[in-house]
């Protein structure tokens, strides 16, 4: 019996195992670096939005009209953050911490959208989702898949979703705010009154009724035509 | 972390502790070149071909032995015919007419193990060898096997290189990148001097084995595998001769295929039991102590494996379908992210990943072992279909030994 191969190959087989932990930590925490540098570049994004509004005391309603920024780069940072959740975690500190500053971004840029809305007399359709992934709302997981579903399908249809158990006092003031108070799912369409509980998607587009006056992306329109 | 994950973790670090293991074997010794040299001396040898409706393989079984490279004065051949119902008794009568080398016995049907202990008693040479009715060997192979017995006088028998025989179909296809692979752990299980089995198709034993220890037995349709461990509880030495090489015919539907793969399965499973003792004992070196351990722990971990593979792809497909009828969400395909930040990159993904590397380089071992080359379609056809058929005879074999069911030759 050649014991000394038994262990070799154990040794081997574990530093195996621990190079891969390794890789994987190590590309985690890449895809952290990744998400706090959007979400750095968005933070830049808004300021220069706020300081040129503060500057001029209007925004160029020409120019916001044409490049309606930050609705897309929130979205891709959400998607990311999911992943990251999926990957890490929902309980990990670096999670939770980026998922503070998403939400943060996200109240700015509602906040943004609100002011540029009164100035431009624009009329945005926007969703404030509130969601709970702490076990307690089996039903916000496919609520999301629709809200998400929608956005897919009008590119303008701004959804800012924050988990309802977040411990933020800016996403907490929100929440006093919009006066929620029933069961999760809930919804604010419009800063109209919220909307409780799960609802599918044909119930979602008819509290939204101005969904009719989105653009749809390309994609859907197809898929609406083969329907 | 759940739970199935956390064991699909272990039976991830049993894979790969069992695969590092066979490269250092590999690196420790090397597998001799092929030489030209010829035995010292030709021992008289009688090679069974115990046959059992066999017709449409035995001709070219048979021509493959007379065309060896091996005086014929000391080569004999025993056709047991087992009652076949077809008409091989006639094709070997024929052969044996022509060919005073041949020598065809008769006998009611009673299994290959009854076939095989008939052409014992009718044999008195020094080695005796086994062919299935449905192998071709390669010229050279009984000279390569004899040359292995003079390397060292304590081997009692010697297994062969098995490769397909003419691999044309995906089935047949896919078990050619088995049997290479199979050539490379059986080199290395040499190396250990752990063989696990001394398979039908040209597996050579000195006579004395047979007055040792008896011949062969019923044991659960796995004689060859029963006669293996039976010796390694002797301490008697078994060998590989990678040179020898022999073609069998393997099955190529999927139904022929997992009867066969149940059977030597469930026969590992029934003959472990018989033979618990040596699990994990010293006494029995690394056949005690790595293989038998280790085959019964692959065993498990592919069905864990499969199991948890089909629950997720159940509960994936389930949850989808419940969604979609819960929200009305239409069948719609969302655009796929391409950016490196999406791709799976878990711990899990890259041991994978190292484990399919590790066996890849198992089998191009296999390839330069035998210096043969295995086509492309052949890898396809094997990472994308073994996974998928090995749980059925991993499956079928658990509940055949559970109920202590025999399970069937053909």
């Amino acid at each position: 019996m050649a014991w000394k191969r038994y262990i070799l190959a154990f040794c081997i087989t574990a530093a195996i195992f621990g190079t891969a932990f390794y890789i994987a930590q190590r590309i985690d925490a890449g895809r952290i670096a990744d998400i706090r540098a959007t979400e750095e570049s968005i933070s830049i994004d808004i300021l220069s939005s706020e300081t040129q509004f503060e500057l001029l005391g209007h925004l160029d309603c020409k120019i916001i009209a044409e490049n309606p920024v930050l609705s897309d780069e929130l979205n891709s940072l959400a998607s990311r953050l999911s992943v990251a959740e999926e990957n890490l975690g929902a309980t990990n500190k670096e999670v939770i911490n980026l998922k503070e500053q998403y939400s943060l971004l996200e109240i700015k840029d509602y906040l943004l959208l609100q002011q540029i809305s009164e100035k431009c007399h624009s009329k945005p359709v926007f969703v404030l989702y509130f969601y709970s992934n702490a076990g307690d709302c089996k039903d916000c997981g496919r609520m999301g898949q629709e809200l998400s579903y929608l956005r897919e399908i009008y590119p303008g249809l701004r959804v800012y979703s924050f988990d309802y158990n977040l411990d933020l006092s800016a996403v907490k003031t929100l929440i006093a705010l919009q006066k929620l108070q029933g069961p999760l799912p809930a919804f604010i369409v419009n800063n109209r009154a919220p909307v409780y509980g799960f609802k599918t998607l044909d119930e979602v587009e008819k509290l939204i009724p101005e969904l009719k006056t989105l653009a749809t992306s390309t994609a859907a329109t197809s898929t609406k035509a083969s329907n | 972390m759940d739970i199935g994950a956390f064991g699909i973790y272990i039976c991830l670090f049993i894979g790969l502790y069992f695969e590092v293991f066979l490269l250092i074997s590999f690196l420790e010794r090397r597998p001799e070149v092929k030489s030209a040299a010829t035995p010292k001396r030709y021992p008289s040898v009688s090679i069974l071909v115990p046959s059992f409706n066999e017709e449409k393989t035995i001709a070219g079984t048979l021509q493959s032995l007379l065309d060896l490279t091996y005086p014929k004065d000391k080569l004999e051949i025993v056709v047991i015919n087992d009652g076949s119902k077809d008409k091989t008794a006639e094709i070997a009568a024929r052969f044996a007419a022509e060919h005073p080398q041949i020598k065809l016995l008769n006998k009611e049907n009673g299994g290959k193990y009854t076939a095989l202990n008939v052409g014992i008693e009718h044999s008195s040479a020094e080695l005796i060898g086994c062919l299935d009715a449905d192998s071709f060997v390669a010229k050279d192979a009984l000279v390569e096997a004899v040359k292995q017995f003079e390397t060292d006088s304590s081997i009692m028998a010697i297994t062969p290189a098995m490769k397909v025989y003419q691999p044309r179909k995906v089935l047949e296809l896919m078990q050619s990148v088995e049997y290479m692979f199979g050539i490379f752990y059986k080199k290395m299980f040499d190396n250990l001097s752990a063989i696990n089995v001394l398979p039908g198709p040209f597996s050579i034993y000195k006579s004395d084995v047979f007055r040792k220890i008896g011949g062969f037995k019923h044991a659960h349709n796995t004689e060859d595998m029963e006669i293996t461990f039976r010796m390694h509880a002797h301490g008697l030495r078994i060998a590989n001769a990678h040179t020898a090489l022999v073609y069998t015919t393997v099955p190529n539907t999927v139904a022929a295929l997992v009867k066969q793969r149940t059977r030597w399965s469930q026969g590992f499973l029934q003959n472990s039991r018989d033979y618990s003792y040596m699990f994990f004992n010293p006494r029995f070196g690394n056949f005690g102590m790595l293989v038998l351990p280790f085959g019964l722990i692959a065993f498990c971990a592919g069905l864990y494996t499969a199991s948890y593979a089909l629950y997720r792809a159940v509960s994936f497909v389930l949850t989808r379908a419940l969604d979609m009828f819960a929200t009305h969400i239409p069948p719609h395909l969302s655009t796929p992210h391409l950016q490196w930040f999406y791709i799976n990159t878990s711990m899990m993904t890259f041991l994978v990943i190292t484990v399919l590397g590790m066996t890849f380089v198992a089998i191009f071992l296999g390839q330069h072992i035998t210096k043969s080359r295995l086509s492309i379609t052949s890898f396809v056809s094997y990472f994308v279909l073994f996974g998928l058929i090995a749980p059925l005879w991993l499956a079928r074999a658990a509940w055949g030994a559970l109920r202590a069911q025999e399970s069937a030759w053909r």
